[in-house]
């Protein structure tokens, strides 16, 4: 939603890829590995963006297996203000926020890596399935209920998912209250990427090489996944940096709404609501896991810019 | 006019949409508030009440009627507006908490629009008119950065920088009047403009680009025009276009983000209402904010296509 998506992929992935035009044609190549390599060379936002984002995965990695104190220890005097032992300064428990903050991202980094890994494969699918689908009704009835389950904000479902789910269910290894977060953003994550893909691939269904592929007699879903879908994929990748960053900045604010995350476990947002109380007296407990949140979006909205064309 | 007549059927067909998409809405809140376990009447009445008063209770909120006709009634109540008592503040209605904390609520969304169109506007058309120069990236960057920031952490700095180092503005709070309530206004507006400036600031630059490029620009430069009257003129207009699309897709966004800045400035909206309702298990007032939220973003989003119908002739007469 944030970032300005291509019109519409002028992709033919199978047959003749003779021409690439600038534009869409040069997302795809950039989206692909060896174009990876070639847009690291090409854009400086993508490599600043990318070595942003491997500084602080490494960092919220392995920086706290060395560190000398542990994210739940009481280790010194509370409201202790940024120092060299203490970089973060300490929280009201005479915690040491660095290293809660470090392991704090762990947590969120990989629920939005997760979450929007998910979606993008469900939602793709989706859209791709009703939007190449010779059923109309298959078609128009994914619309609708995308339409429907966008409308509603998606503070609104969380929380009614949290009554239904129930704040402290656990399941397998996920966090306790994670759990009805992490529905939520199953149920709704998908729909952006199904109405993309959707569009995607209803306007690719057209093109002469499907009516070609058609022709020929291959199964329906060798066409949709041979063909549609390589076409699509571009198109629902460049939206899924976008959405990490949506992503990771949801997650952070449900800590505010007394969802998600419990205490003591550390996350980005959880020790911001912590140090919210005492945001006059220790700015550093609320004000560096901030930091690093709009740090790492940074980095991937740098990212997405670098990959998608420059107008 | 030629247009009208095909403008009143696509109007036609865009409310028959927006109706479809609201009665889709409507029926899955109905069944997901009836997915919650256990039994309403035993929450509000507590574990200790006896299954003669939990009886009652259920009788008279309708919940021993078989399911068909409790749907029916739901409808029913809400063609007339009417969405229920509050299950545990005895003889409040619903739409008097809805809509009380709805205005609160919007009051922060249309002021972060406008804050966001009034600052983003200028600093995207600036940003798409100096070329590849420092003042583009300058810009580009600061909102990149800004739109990487959640609302609510823009929040907490603004409360700290402007509250309560400058003691400029109140930290939180709500006071209805004017003009004395607008100093309440002031921070989470600002706060939640963060999320949408940076969107304006990239959509009017992009069609500030694509304007520059057109034919007629240069034609019109060519005829001797002065340059700061094709921007303003004809540059400018064009540019504000995508604008109304962005925000009525951006509504539903807002108001999340809204919720949550609620929370940070302790405004009374429609965040601390649900918040209240989910920890108290007020079946009705959570099912009556998610029908109302979910109904102001249909409604925006068509509001939004007429508005933009109407403005720009193009769409208006194609089709």
């Amino acid at each position: 939603m944030s970032t300005p998506l291509p019109a519409a992929d002028t992709g033919a992935p199978g047959p003749a890829p003779a021409r690439t035009p600038p534009g869409p044609g040069r997302m795809r190549r950039a989206l692909m590995f060896p174009g990876l390599r070639r847009a690291w060379g090409r854009s400086m936002s993508v490599r600043i963006g990318a070595s942003l984002l491997i500084l602080i995965c490494l960092a919220c990695a392995l920086v706290p297996v060395f560190w000398p104190d542990a994210p739940d220890n009481f280790v010194t005097a509370p409201f202790a203000p940024p120092s060299l032992a203490h970089p973060f300064g300490t929280d009201d428990l005479g915690r040491d926020v660095f290293v809660r903050v470090l392991v704090g991202g762990r947590l969120d980094i990989t629920i939005a890596v997760c979450v929007v890994a998910l979606s993008c494969l469900a939602g793709t699918i989706i859209g791709t399935c009703a939007g190449a689908s010779r059923r109309r009704w298959a078609n128009l009835a994914v619309a609708r209920l995308v339409d429907a389950l966008i409308a509603f904000p998606y503070m609104v479902v969380i929380l009614v998912l949290v009554v239904i789910v129930g704040p402290n269910a656990q399941v397998g290894p996920v966090p306790r209250g994670l759990t009805a977060v992490l529905i939520a953003f199953l149920v709704l994550g998908w729909t952006f990427y199904a109405r993309l893909s959707r569009a995607q691939a209803m306007s690719i269904r057209q093109r002469d090489y499907i009516v070609a592929a058609e022709i020929v007699g291959y199964p329906r879903w060798r066409i949709i996944a041979r063909h549609i879908l390589p076409g699509v994929v571009p198109v629902a990748a460049a939206y899924a940096v976008a959405d990490a960053i949506l992503t990771m900045g949801a997650l952070s604010s449900f800590a505010f709404l007394g969802v998600g995350v419990q205490p003591p476990t550390p996350e980005w947002g959880a020790i911001m609501y912590e140090g919210r109380a005492y945001l006059g007296s220790a700015w550093w407990i609320t004000v560096f896991p901030g930091v690093l949140l709009a740090l790492t979006g940074f980095a991937l909205s740098l990212l997405a810019d670098g990959l998608l064309p420059d107008e | 006019m030629p247009g009208a007549n095909r403008w009143l059927k696509r109007l036609g067909t865009d409310l028959l949409q927006a109706a479809a998409i609201m009665l889709l809405v409507a029926l899955l809140v109905f069944l997901v508030i009836r997915l919650i376990p256990g039994n309403p009447a035993q929450q509000v009445l507590g574990q200790r009440a006896t299954p003669r008063s939990v009886a009652a209770l259920e009788r008279e909120l309708g919940l021993d009627r078989p399911l068909l006709a409790q749907l029916g009634s739901y409808f029913g109540g809400l063609l007339h507006g009417n969405l229920g008592h509050s299950l545990v503040e005895q003889g409040v209605s619903v739409r008097s908490l809805v809509i009380s904390g709805l205005g609160v609520t919007l009051a922060v969304v249309l002021a972060a629009v406008l804050l966001s169109v009034l600052i983003g506007v200028p600093f995207g058309l600036v940003s798409a008119l100096s070329g590849k120069s420092a003042v583009d990236v300058g810009v580009r960057g600061v909102s990149v950065l800004l739109l990487a920031s959640p609302p609510f952490f823009i929040g907490l700095l603004l409360i700290l920088v402007l509250s309560l180092q400058a003691h400029l503005l109140p930290a939180g709070g709500w006071g209805s009047g004017w003009p004395a309530g607008l100093k309440y206004l002031v921070l989470p507006a600002l706060a939640l403009s963060c999320y949408l400036g940076p969107i304006v600031v990239r959509a009017v630059r992009q069609a500030a680009l694509e304007a520059s490029r057109q034919p007629y620009v240069e034609v019109t430069l060519a005829r001797g025009i002065s340059p700061r009257r094709v921007v303003l003129r004809h540059i400018l207009p064009n540019s504000l276009l995508p604008l109304i699309t962005l925000i009525g897709l951006n509504i539903g966004w807002l108001i999340s983000g809204a919720v949550v800045v609620e929370v940070v400035f302790a405004l009374p909206g429609l965040g601390q209402v649900l918040a209240q309702a989910v920890t108290e298990l007020d079946y009705t007032v959570i099912q009556g904010v998610a029908i109302v939220s979910a109904f102001v973003v249909v409604a925006a989003n068509l509001l939004a296509d007429v508005a933009y119908s109407l403005v720009d002739p193009r769409i208006r007469l194609a089709r």
